[in-house]
């Protein structure tokens, strides 16, 4: 159990982004946001309640919201749109999960474990989403009619009629060179150590990753001005 | 004050929640607070675009101070002017452009950027001078960022100055001046998350000193300043005001008599709102235009219906992790009202993650006896068959988990031909003879 002390920590911290003035202007519990919200059909979650709880500054209660409630949210944004207030309360909804890694919650840890895959994707490659990942076994509840057209799935995206998207392990080709520079925009912005205290396996196998294809872009970069 | 107010159980004031409690401050105190309250309420408004800052004015006046680069829209770019939700005016350009790819598009929906080129290719627009579409860029990495909290504004900021800049210099590898081509963002997420990452870095100095720290690490500053675009682009927004020449000089197929649904994304209008095309012609702009305009200039007839505002459930993390969410809101908000409601016969997005959600999500409905289902693909994908493009070979429906089959034969297109003819081309595919919308070497960025 945290104590008071830490929980104000946590909502000091949320306070600090440079967002959340923007996000939060007030609030007269009209509910509209709630009303629109998808999330709030089917899940213990108000983002009326989300912001009432930080406009109220009511630390106790903002770092329960923060063990469960904030995951719920579909980040559609559409409560963002219609507060009449303009606050976003889906905006302050992603820096509550901000702060949620960057504490090192256990829900928050939980929450994440099924999404590592796209995580160790996106952070190696730069893409989301890939080709190979979107097979009939990973998503039976999709049906059988997820590829219409049987066939090897190299040469179904071979026959894409762009360079680019003839992939399969990646949603495009992307330079070498392109996510190198990702790879240190992710280090010089915290982001992998982010994903350290978040899950230190999948870290560990995204920096080696990291390492190896630095060592590759190094060892064209040699090349390149060897042939100069 | 009634004593049902004050529930002595510490349950809180009635129908607030526990965590609301009786104040007990003085008259003065009160007031003070009030006082306080009513400051911040006074920034609501009825007619917000009157309070409303245009974060382009800030931008432009950043230039002249010398602290950025803004790629502009220029002449060569042929812009064509539009309206936003104020009555503000927005510069879409049509040519010159660089496709900023969509990781979700191109990992699942391919048919989306290949239709969008084809359309580019037909109207004349030349691969390299025209547009470009290279392997130097990265996704804008929001998906993750919105799906797991992993990442920060610092982060997605750097990601969207470093793929802008490549923007702003990559005509350089092609025989063009810098600022030749201009970003053509093709994901809704993209879109409204850039949008909003430039606001705040127009707004927060302290943001921009941090970003230029990264930006300069990797060699993208123009003369030691950030390069921010004019406008930020949406690839339906470019349809949006290309739909009457799509339709008078490339429509072959006659759509009158297809029911059309418009699913747009929340991330196109609900972000940065201010910034999405409303038109008095489109749904006497009541709705935002794109997507709608396109299926409207073709001939199509557009069915308005109840849950249009809803978004689609998509959720980011939920339709990975938490799918049961995901299905269960797309197929009741979505495709059970598209076809009890208005009983279309396709539904358009303008977005990757809505298409795939509402695309996907319609078999598993079976299980509890939802038994909906209606064909679901882009405005783009749609044009592009209204144009006579190949089902399978351009607009790649063979993707799609919905009954895309229906449409396209309503639309006088036989799918089981096109299918046969596409399985004959996949021989040519393994035998090396591969046709292209444009010359792949363009591709490779040096």
């Amino acid at each position: 159990m945290a104590t008071y002390a830490e929980m104000r920590e946590v909502f000091e911290d949320i306070k600090a982004d440079i967002r959340y003035d923007h996000e939060l202007n007030g609030c007269l519990n009209c509910g509209i946001c709630t009303a629109t919200c998808p999330s709030a059909h089917f899940y213990d979650y108000s983002p009326r309640e989300i912001v009432q709880l930080l406009w109220t500054e009511n630390v106790e209660q903002i770092y329960d919201a923060m063990q469960e409630k904030i995951w719920a949210c579909a980040q559609c944004m559409t409560c963002a749109a219609r507060c009449p207030f303009k606050n976003s309360p889906g905006g302050l909804v992603a820096i509550m999960r901000e702060v949620a890694i960057k504490h090192g919650f256990q829900s928050a840890k939980d929450v994440l474990r099924p999404f590592g895959r796209v995580m160790l994707k996106l952070i190696t490659t730069g893409n989301q989403l890939s080709p190979d990942m979107i097979q009939p076994d990973h998503f039976p509840d999709w049906g059988p009619n997820i590829q219409k057209v049987k066939g090897n799935l190299k040469t179904l995206r071979k026959a894409i009629p762009v360079r680019t998207l003839q992939t399969t392990d990646t949603a495009w080709e992307v330079s070498l060179k392109t996510s190198v520079e990702m790879y240190t925009i992710w280090e010089m912005t915290g982001v992998l150590e982010s994903l350290e205290t978040m899950d230190e396996n999948l870290f560990d196998v995204i920096q080696d990753f990291i390492d190896e294809k630095r060592e590759e872009y190094e060892e064209l970069m040699e090349d390149a001005s060897a042939q100069d | 004050m009634s004593a049902e107010q004050f529930p002595s159980d510490g349950s809180g004031i009635a129908g607030h929640g526990a965590f609301f409690q009786p104040t007990n401050l003085s008259p003065e105190d009160a007031a003070k607070a009030t006082a306080w309250v009513e400051k911040h309420v006074d920034r609501r408004t009825l007619d917000l675009s009157e309070r409303m800052d245009d974060v382009r004015d800030h931008m432009w006046q950043l230039e002249k101070e010398g602290e950025i680069i803004v790629h502009r829209i220029s002449d060569a770019h042929r812009p064509v002017d539009v309206q936003t939700l104020f009555g503000w005016n927005k510069k879409i350009p049509t040519a010159q452009l660089w496709h900023h790819k969509s990781c979700g598009q191109c990992g699942n929906i391919p048919g989306y950027p290949t239709a969008l080129l084809w359309t580019m290719n037909k109207l004349g627009m030349v691969p390299g001078r025209d547009y470009l579409d290279e392997t130097d860029q990265t996704s804008c990495t929001a998906w993750n960022y919105h799906g797991s909290g992993i990442g920060n504004l610092e982060s997605l900021a750097a990601v969207f100055l470093r793929n802008f800049h490549q923007a702003y210099v990559s005509g350089k590898n092609h025989g063009h001046d810098t600022g030749h081509f201009y970003p053509l963002v093709h994901c809704g997420t993209s879109y409204g998350n850039y949008k909003e990452v430039r606001k705040y870095l127009i707004e927060s100095p302290q943001l921009r000193e941090k970003v230029k720290k990264i930006l300069g690490k990797l060699g993208r500053l123009v003369d030691g300043k950030l390069v921010i675009p004019e406008e930020i682009v949406h690839y339906s927004e470019w349809v949006h005001v290309m739909r009457k020449r799509i339709a008078s000089e490339l429509q072959t197929i006659d759509v009158s008599k297809v029911r059309v649904t418009v699913h747009t994304a929340c991330h196109y209008y609900k972000m940065v709102h201010e910034d999405a095309i409303y038109d008095p012609s489109v749904l006497g702009g009541n709705r935002t235009a794109v997507g709608t305009s396109v299926a409207e200039a073709l001939g199509a007839q557009v069915i308005d219906y109840s849950t249009w505002y809803d978004c689609c459930g998509f959720g980011f993390r939920h339709i990975i992790s938490e799918r049961e969410f995901t299905r269960s809101f797309t197929i009741d908000r979505k495709i059970k009202i598209a076809r009890e409601e208005a009983n279309a016969d396709v539904m358009l997005g303008i977005d990757t993650g809505c298409i795939t959600t509402m695309d996907k999500n319609q078999w598993i409905g079976k299980a509890h006896d939802k038994n909906y289902s209606v064909p679901i693909m882009a405005d783009i994908q749609f044009a592009a068959l209204a144009c006579g493009a190949d089902p399978f070979k351009i607009v790649q429906l063979q993707w799609h988990a919905s009954p895309c089959e229906e449409v396209v034969e309503k639309m006088g297109i036989s799918w089981d031909e096109s299918k046969r003819n596409f399985e004959a081309y996949l021989k040519e595919v393994e035998a090396g003879r591969i046709e292209y919308l444009y010359n792949p070497e363009l591709a490779i960025s040096r």
